[in-house]
């Protein structure tokens, strides 16, 4: 055991001297991460997008000013945001992409709507956008609605209103307000049957989907980048067998009283704790941004450190088969690649076309990601991990000894 | 003490080592003598447990190296001839680790690094990184690495390879230190000079075979009190041999087209007779160079070539 710490240290030490490699290991996925929640916004959560309505009223009438106010109101003040211009700069600014839709409000617009005259409202969208301008569109398209149906059951008491008090008088006489607003309260009256409670009955029915995970991008990315981390790990420390080669050491090493089997084992553990100590930042700064509980944690770095131990074991294999460190750096990348890739490493699985995803999901990196997924935000039921145990535990295991044999019988000596 | 008895390593139909026999006395410095590809790093890395023996028996301090391989390997000190360093530990980390991986631990294991920096002049660089040392600096810390734990037998593979004369003559003292210590030690080397000033036993070896065994004193004997002449020009290879058979106590132990060795007592003394048998057979002698006897004109009467081949 005591050579098995020794080679444990020694090797902690080589790499505590090689901060560089450290830092790109780690440096690649979180700066990949960064990108992504920029792209994304703030931390990757949940973000509403906002559309900005240009207005440019010319009539500046009670009736225009509704519309305008109306845009933005109420619910529509989450999604729409409503600056009112004139033309020239609605438009200068439409063009130049600043704003998702712009609303030209034509002169005369209130009279023609009490008159019930034809008239135009003119919306210019941003063809740079989709979704947003469809909404105000849509939403446009509604209060047009409204306002013909209101013209239509109080077109004529409004009409008083906007012609304003009698020549010669500054406001209503109190005769005139009590009789319109008798009016407005029979008008109510007559409607209020048809509005609450609606005259239309309408049946909900809602289609149960399965149900997916509710995790926002932020903590899919994060989980799966955390796993590339400890694949570039792997991946990077499984070289350190031909450095040990070249370097005579790995000989020296096979002359002194202790089985190959004590020197993996002190490499392996090597492994385990520098792995585990990245988990263990990673997954600590992770419940920092994205609140997963405490209490799952430990268990989560422990397995990652397990799986980082798996794959460096399986790329170590394919270092001491290859021919020289050229060809093992070769084989391993053309390795680590696709399983980056596919198994969910770069790219969640939540965002991957269904048949590639479960494709994915039985690599050995895809696997050992949806279980840490599992337990650091999900609900890990003990079957489903216990059997995750055992595949590891048989999987480090048989990579262990595969691995001494080889560096005893050839890789050492050839 | 190292125990060699018909020591076979074969690689496929190359045979690296045929049936060598040796012993290694504790306290003496035993040299193998041969030239590059004779087969002393194949024998160094059967006894050290590196390489398994195709036949025969190899024993340290007693111990059988494949019956009782953690035994023996527990009384070796190994200085292989490549570096064998962490070049981007210190030299008190790379101690540390051979020391700790011999089982040293605590006061024993402070004691044993101090004393190996103290010994190889390391002690003011011990805390600097490996890959900043001279090339006779790394030799030197090669060498404390394999003799930090104080083994018992100490096996040396060609340690002064590309070693300045300083740190050769250095590396040198402190193998006699080792045997004057107690410790059976075995150097390889392919170094004339250096086998006849350190070793007080010789093992030559060539092809894999063992040509000659002994102390420096009977290797000499065997050679008598023979000079070597070498001869360069042209000789007819046919003729030659037989042109000069008839000198009495002449030996040729090397004859090519372009070049011929010939061994004779007082070689001074029968030259002109030499040079006129070869004339005879219309030889072209444009160079000749004659030496005193040495271990080196031991190798070239045993094995017909020169040690630096």
């Amino acid at each position: 055991m005591g050579f098995v710490w020794a080679t444990a240290v020694k090797d902690l030490r080589r790499r505590r001297r090689d901060p560089l490699a450290l830092a790109l290991w780690l440096g690649i996925p979180f700066s990949i991460l960064v990108l992504i929640s920029l792209v994304f916004g703030g931390a990757g959560g949940e973000v509403k997008p906002q559309a900005r309505v240009l207005v440019a009223d010319a009539d500046g009438s009670l009736l225009s000013g509704f519309v305008a106010g109306a845009l933005g109101q109420g619910p529509m003040a989450e999604l729409i945001e409503v600056e009112t211009v004139d033309e020239e700069e609605g438009r200068r600014r439409i063009d130049a992409g600043d704003g998702s839709a712009l609303l030209l409000i034509p002169d005369g617009f209130g009279q023609a709507v009490l008159e019930s005259r034809p008239t135009e409202l003119t919306l210019l969208t941003n063809p740079s956008q989709r979704i947003l301008p469809g909404i105000v569109e849509e939403v446009l398209s509604l209060l047009v609605d409204a306002g013909f149906y209101l013209q239509l059951v109080a077109g004529e008491p409004l009409a008083e209103i906007v012609a304003g008090p009698p020549e010669g008088a500054n406001v209503f006489s109190d005769e005139t307000v009590a009789a319109m607003s008798v009016r407005f309260n029979q008008l109510v009256s007559g409607v209020i049957g048809y509005l609450s409670p609606p005259r239309l009955g309408v049946a909900v029915e809602i289609e149960e989907q399965p149900s997916r995970p509710t995790l926002s991008l932020g903590p899919l990315f994060f989980q799966s980048l955390l796993f590339l981390a400890v694949l570039f790990m792997a991946q990077g420390m499984s070289d350190d067998f031909w450095l040990e080669r070249e370097q005579g050491t790995l000989g020296r090493c096979l002359t002194l009283p202790h089985k190959v089997r004590a020197l993996l084992a002190g490499k392996l553990l090597a492994v385990l704790v520098l792995i585990g100590a990245l988990a263990g930042l990673g997954v600590g700064i992770g419940g920092l941004f994205y609140g997963f509980a405490a209490a799952r944690l430990p268990l989560a770095v422990l397995w990652a450190a397990g799986a980082g131990a798996g794959l460096w074991l399986l790329f170590s294999l394919l270092q001491m088969y290859a021919t020289s460190r050229r060809a093992g750096s070769i084989l391993s990348n053309l390795v680590l690649f696709p399983l980056m890739f596919l198994g969910g490493s770069f790219f969640p699985f939540e965002a991957m076309p269904e048949w590639l995803a479960a494709i994915g999901r039985w690599t050995p990196n895809g696997a050992a990601l949806e279980v840490f997924k599992s337990l650091l935000a999900g609900q890990p039921s003990p079957a489903r991990l216990a059997a995750g145990v055992a595949v590891m535990a048989v999987a480090v295991g048989g990579g262990y000894l595969l691995a001494a044999r080889r560096l005893r019988r050839g890789f050492a000596l050839s | 003490m190292i125990e060699v008895e018909e020591l076979r390593k074969q690689y496929g139909d190359l045979v690296a080592v045929d049936g060598i026999s040796f012993t290694a006395a504790g306290g003496t410095v035993f040299g193998l003598l041969g030239p590059n590809g004779a087969g002393k790093t194949t024998t160094i890395g059967c006894i050290s447990g590196l390489l398994e023996p195709t036949a025969g028996r190899v024993r340290v301090m007693g111990h059988d190296v494949l019956l009782e391989g953690h035994q023996a390997r527990a009384c070796l000190g190994v200085v292989p001839q490549e570096l064998a360093l962490y070049e981007d530990l210190s030299a008190r980390e790379n101690l540390l680790y051979w020391a700790a991986a011999y089982g040293l631990k605590g006061a024993e294991l402070k004691r044993g690094i101090a004393a190996a920096l103290e010994v190889t002049g390391l002690l003011d660089r011990a805390t600097e990184p490996v890959k900043r040392f001279s090339g006779g600096m790394k030799r030197r810390l090669n060498f404390a690495c394999g003799v930090v734990h104080r083994p018992r037998v100490l096996l040396l593979d060609e340690p002064t390879v590309g070693v300045d004369p300083q740190s050769r003559v250095r590396l040198q003292e402190l193998v006699r230190d080792q045997a004057a210590a107690g410790t059976c030690v075995l150097y390889t080397t392919h170094y004339m000079e250096e086998a006849e000033a350190l070793c007080d036993r010789l093992a030559i070896i060539d092809h894999g075979k063992l040509v000659a065994a002994g102390s420096l004193d009977e290797l000499q004997a065997l050679l008598g009190e023979r000079d070597l002449l070498r001869l360069s020009g042209s000789f007819p290879p046919d003729r030659t041999p037989e042109a000069l058979r008839g000198l009495d106590g002449v030996e040729v132990v090397q004859a090519e087209a372009d070049s011929l060795i010939v061994a004779a007592p007082q070689a001074s003394r029968l030259l002109p007779a030499v040079l006129a048998a070869l004339a005879a057979v219309g030889a072209e002698v444009r160079e000749t160079t004659m030496t005193r006897p040495s271990l080196e004109t031991l190798f070239i009467k045993l094995t017909g070539k020169e040690l630096r081949e």
